[in-house]
């Protein structure tokens, strides 16, 4: 990632083009010319239990964003700019994969790749899947299954506020329920599931909603939010602590 | 998929007792999400399982743990699981007053619970069912 004077200031040129024009071909030209820092950056969070390439792919998101934030005309140089937004995107990434807490690294592969085969499972197979038909996909043991499968829960650090900051600015969560109006569905959980609610973030709300009271199950609502079975576990189990937590009178 | 290799259950039970510290309420769980393994539940009805174990335990452990001993009993039977779970305490048994919220949760994920004071402690009992033509 070494971009010398004359090509950063060409770029400079086509980030203020893009500015004006806001032409796709321009941005993707803007993103091509820096991935060697999403990928650097990327690298800087290997070896954490997490993929790398997932982790490019992150970091790629990331300088997605900041190219199109990027304002040239504030005088900022592109990469001052863009390494905290893809630096926030990767931790971002770690905190919703819930690996705030060290965990033997071979229980955290088991743990990925049961989490993948459990949803290619339901798909397959048009519901959910038993134990037993999970470890033969994923190639180890009963055992190893439950295990793994409790780790969402277990690997979560307990800490009351471990969800407070994690609320995600993802505004189409609740847009992307449909049928449902965001502010009347909003306004309709905190009346259905009271006040301690307002303390989860938005995503989690939805979640207990959906569960609890739309009596969806933790496969369904992962088809409808488009994220893994086990990621569902992970937060339901992480709300429900909160409110319990939260609502106890000790 | 292949025969599901689902253990033959005519009223086995296994018994646990911890501590009533919310630390080790892990290890409840995990047993339950075990023997529901063993028994054929599919992972969503693990969930489950493992929700309400969560859920009731913490009714009679608290946040911050009581002293005293936790006993859980699980009854494995074709095709569905009973846990019930009795809290004796130093002193003064906690005011179990299960809230709207938990109910409703306990109510979706399992098809029998009840929370109830028995003499100088708490119990539950849960019941889940494995959904059959899995």
């Amino acid at each position: 990632m070494a971009l010398d004077r004359a090509d950063k200031k060409a770029l400079m040129i086509v980030f203020n083009d893009y500015a004006t024009t806001r032409d796709s071909a321009l941005r993707d030209q803007l993103i091509e010319a820096h991935i060697g820092l999403a990928e650097y950056l990327a690298r800087r969070f290997a070896n954490r239990g997490e993929p790398l390439d997932d982790l490019v792919q992150v970091a790629s998101l990331g300088l997605v964003k900041a190219v199109e934030r990027f304002d040239p005309a504030r005088g900022l140089e592109f990469t001052t700019f863009a390494t905290p937004t893809i630096v926030g995107e990767l931790k971002r990434h770690f905190r919703d994969k819930g690996w705030a807490v060290r965990v033997p690294r071979r229980v955290q592969e088991l743990h990925l790749r049961i989490t993948r085969v459990i949803d290619d499972l339901s798909n397959e197979l048009g519901r959910s899947p038993n134990v037993d038909e999970i470890a033969l996909r994923a190639g180890t043991t009963e055992d190893e299954v439950i295990e793994a499968i409790d780790a969402g829960s277990a690997y979560r650090s307990t800490s009351l506020d471990a969800g407070r900051s994690d609320d995600d600015e993802s505004p189409g969560l609740l847009g992307q329920l449909g049928d449902l109006d965001p502010e009347l569905a909003r306004s309709e959980l905190r009346t259905t599931l009271g006040p301690l609610i307002a303390a989860l973030p938005e995503r989690e709300q939805v979640m207990l909603y959906l569960r609890f009271y739309e009596g969806l199950t933790q496969s369904e609502i992962a088809k409808r939010l488009g994220i893994s079975q086990m990621h569902v576990s992970r937060l339901l189990a992480r709300s429900l602590q909160q409110l319990r937590e939260l609502g106890d009178p000790q | 998929m292949g025969g599901t290799r689902v253990i033959e259950v005519h009223g086995e039970q296994v018994r646990l007792t911890l501590p009533t510290t919310p630390q080790l309420l892990r290890v409840a769980r995990l047993t339950a999400a075990g023997l529901a393994g063993r028994l054929g539940f599919s992972f969503d009805e693990i969930e489950d399982v493992k929700i309400a174990v969560d859920e009731l335990c913490f009714a009679l452990v608290g946040a911050r743990g009581r002293p005293g001993s936790l006993s859980l009993l699980y009854t494995l039977d074709l095709g569905r699981l009973v846990i019930e779970g009795t809290a004796t305490y130093e002193g003064a048994p906690p005011e179990v007053a299960p809230t709207e919220l938990s109910s409703q949760i306990l109510a979706a994920v399992v098809d029998e619970h009840e929370l109830s004071t028995d003499g100088g402690g708490l119990r539950f009992r849960l019941l889940k069912r494995r959904t059959e033509g899995g």
